[in-house]
């Protein structure tokens, strides 16, 4: 218990960091598993029966909230207290034990929140499920993350700060204001202002936390990992500029069709086509320093991750600002077309950022190689095709269901159409869920396993790109 | 100092960006936007009770991630369109994202209550194929509740014709309607030999879907017979049967019926749709009497061979009526 209570409180340098990672693998397994249930019901939908807390309608707010707050949120501050650390030449974080005691919050806050949303407890609205008390838990590890990196990053003898350090503090400070404007345990609005917030927060967790994180990542892996100098820092500091510039008033191309405001949905609209410029002058920049490299992939898997998630910023980013233009949006909206964007950006995109940094800075931050490059390598296919297959599933779902509703004709004459691509989708969530139970269990050998290969535990001192 | 001073500066300029987007997406519209409740707006605090908690547990059972409550100038299915007025008392709203079900904006009034307690509880009984899930774990008291929040949705606005055909076609149809009154006897059975030259092979004489070329097909032909078809305005027949449906074998008529046999068939459709206790439509209709048991398909055959027989080969273009 000592043992346990030491490792959860510890003040040792980037014990943090590791924890953060840790738990939020296991919120991966936990969310995707729930994702995979509420897949399986649109295919077989008396899989479950009499069981509230099973039912579709309750497992889907689960599993958006297991794996964004869950898994996404807590790797990406994992990552952010180890970046923070090591970018601006600190030997550690300002505080351990504060980091660590956001670790349990946070934690408590996940699992907690899941079981409240499981037994009807929940907000219900889409993305802001979580009720009042969980809300302030979610801003208070959001500031006290805020406190520990910004005290850190201030307080580090480095006074020029890489383009990374830029990103993560910009996502600490604005994704707590985009919380507290969203969730009703704050801010409340009525009728369909309350949609004009609750989307106002649906997409900004997207644009100014995965997004502004994520790439903030990425700047630092993609240098690392092929021994690149950044391709260019002014381009990295335009992108990073005009997404705070153009991210933050998208929301309202969510309910394009609905009667909010003309004049909000016409900038909803141009800002969404406006987020091409950072999305381009970030792709360039990523591209541009993998030169000459790209051969890599071949045997280094976290890169091979890296390059994914380009791939999938690259296809998420141009499909984004097209769907949100009235014109497709028009026929897109309310289908599943929507649902294969969104697992896009979350797994193919974001995921796949923090799958590369878990197996960069866990050894970093443990001192033991990781446990088997096999197993990295099936947790890579596995997860790469299973969005490929789902993505593709998901996207013709939405095309066939958006051509029923045109239509105009009942849904019980077409919803039939769709059962095929319901069962790809399932298989290949199979797929994903497989490769992260490997995943967590390679990482899980990697920390705990008594027999490791070492590798000199010194992250501190390395000098950035 | 001066680097100190950059980073001020940098970090003043992005709060300062963030809180006008804050202010301008958000609090500006909450400022400007704030509609007059419309007619059809359910004040909860003047309806019974049960419909608030019965939308408590719409929400609280998440039938919002697959049930829309807006539609939209496309959705021609789904009944009048909605304005801005109609979700003054909506808080917080259940507008939704994704239809894996249909829109529920109109939903009250469609059907009876003792349909939609058998639809949650097992609805793969009422509607085959459907992927909804069963909510019978609901105490009987949230079912009723449900149920009694599912019948206020748009039962102010309920019309007896809410599908409409696309504009292009309304706008046509307005043009084009002083050809044919649509809603006379003698149009209806004009409509009828057109029908039974070029429609029954597939939909049945009787309009129930069940013609004898069906059985080869796996998209089933539409049983007119519905109630649902009652719903189908004059225009939204005649978009039907202009353009057809794509993906299944309903040909586009327009290219082989004129505009007015096209109207005389739109008044013979509008007569199929019943609820099952009344009389087909409110048109006399005296001929072909003979065929009202629909179960013998044999004399379906036999009908469309003897119909051949009178009229020649039915051929496309079919006959002025006699």
């Amino acid at each position: 218990m000592n043992r346990f209570l030491n490792a959860v409180f510890s003040d040792e340098p980037f014990s943090a960091s590791r924890n953060f990672l840790i738990s939020a693998i296991f919120w991966l397994v936990f969310g995707t598993t729930i994702g995979l249930t509420a897949g399986a019901l649109m295919t077989w939908p008396d899989l479950i029966h009499e069981v509230p807390q099973l039912s579709f309608g309750r497992l889907r707010p689960v599993h958006t909230h297991g794996v964004l707050i869950g898994w996404l949120s807590m790797g990406y501050v994992g990552c952010m207290f180890f970046l923070g650390t090591v970018l601006s030449g600190s030997k550690r974080l300002w505080s351990e034990r504060l980091g660590n005691v956001t670790m349990v919050v946070w934690n408590l806050l996940v699992g907690l929140g899941a079981l409240s949303i499981m037994n009807g407890y929940t907000e219900a609205r889409e993305y802001a499920e979580l009720q009042g008390i969980f809300d302030w838990m979610v801003l208070a590890g959001l500031i006290l993350t805020g406190i520990n990196v910004y005290k850190t990053v201030l307080s580090g003898p480095e006074k020029k700060w890489y383009v990374t350090l830029w990103y993560i503090l910009g996502a600490l400070f604005w994704f707590p204001i985009v919380y507290v404007v969203g969730n009703r345990a704050f801010v409340q609005f009525d009728g369909l202002n309350d949609a004009i917030a609750g989307w106002f927060y649906g997409h900004n967790i997207l644009g100014m936390w995965f997004t502004v994180g994520g790439v903030g990542i990425l700047y630092y892996l993609i240098p690392r990992f092929t021994g690149n100098p950044l391709y260019s820092h002014t381009l990295s500091m335009i992108g990073f500029w005009t997404i705070g510039m153009f991210y933050a008033p998208t929301g309202t191309h969510h309910i394009l069709q609905s009667p909010v405001p003309e004049w909000l949905k016409a900038i909803a609209v141009i800002s969404s086509v406006f987020l091409l410029v950072p999305v381009f002058t970030v792709l360039t920049n990523f591209f541009m320093t993998m030169k000459g490299k790209w051969s890599l992939a071949a045997d280094h898997v976290p890169l091979r991750f890296v390059m994914a998630s380009g791939l999938g910023y690259l296809l998420t980013c141009i499909q984004g600002p097209f769907q949100a233009t009235r014109g497709i949006n028009w026929y897109i909206h309310f289908s599943n077309w929507v649902v294969g964007h969104a697992h896009m950006a979350l797994l193919a995109t974001f995921s796949f950022i923090v799958f590369a940094a878990v197996y960069y800075i866990i050894p970093k931050v443990t001192g033991r190689k990781v446990f088997s490059k096999q197993l990295a390598v099936w947790h890579f296919w596995l997860s790469f095709l299973g969005w490929i297959i789902m993505m593709l599933a998901l996207t013709i779902a939405g095309l066939v269901q958006a051509a029923g509703w045109h239509f105009a004709l009942p849904v019980d004459q077409w919803g039939m159409e769709l059962e095929p691509y319901m069962f790809v989708r399932f298989l290949s969530g199979v797929m994903i869920v497989l490769g992260q139970i490997l995943f967590m269990f390679n990482i899980y050998k990697t920390v705990f396993s008594k027999n490791y290969e070492p590798i000199p535990a010194s992250p501190t001192g390395m000098a950035y790109v | 100092m001066e680097k100190r001073l950059n980073y001020l500066v940098a970090g003043a300029y992005i709060a300062l960006v963030f809180v006008t987007i804050i202010v301008v997406t958000v609090y500006l519209p909450y400022l400007k936007f704030q509609p007059e409740a419309s007619e059809v707006a359910t004040n909860y605090e003047q309806e019974d009770p049960a419909v608030l908690r019965g939308r408590n547990v719409y929400r609280r059972e998440g039938c919002f991630y697959c049930h829309t409550q807006f539609v939209r100038y496309q959705d021609r299915e789904t009944g009048e369109m909605v304005a801005a007025g109609d979700y003054v008392h909506e808080t917080p709203h259940v507008l939704g994202t994704e239809r894996t079900g249909p829109d529920l904006s109109n939903i009250g009034g469609k059907y009876p209550d003792s349909w939609h307690w058998a639809h949650h509880v097992n609805p793969r009984a009422v509607k085959p194929g459907s992927i909804m899930p069963s909510f019978s774990y609901l105490s009987h008291d949230d079912m009723s509740d449900l149920i009694a929040y599912l019948q206020t949705l748009g039962a102010k606005r309920k019309q007896p014709h809410w599908i409409n055909g696309p504009q292009e076609y309304r706008d046509k149809y307005h043009v084009i309607s002083e050809l044919v009154d649509v809603d006379s006897s003698a149009a209806a059975n004009a409509g009828r030999g057109i029908y039974m030259q070029n429609c029954a092979v597939c939909h049945g004489v009787q309009g129930k879907g069940n013609g004898p070329v069906s059985a080869t097909m796996a998209k089933k032909p539409a049983n007119f017979t519905r109630p649902y078809y009652a719903a189908y305005s004059n225009d939204m027949w005649y978009w039907r049967v202009a353009e057809g449906v794509a993906g299944t074998r309903m040909p586009r008529w327009k290219k082989s019926l004129s505009d007015e046999d096209m109207l005389y068939l739109v008044a013979f459709l509008k007569t199929l749709p019943n609820d099952g206790s009344a009389a087909a439509g409110e048109v006399e209709v005296t001929e072909f009497s003979q065929l009202d048991d629909p179960n013998k398909l044999d004399d379906n055959y036999k009908y469309i061979e003897n119909l051949g027989a009178d009229h020649g080969a039915y051929q496309y273009g079919g006959g002025r009526p006699h």
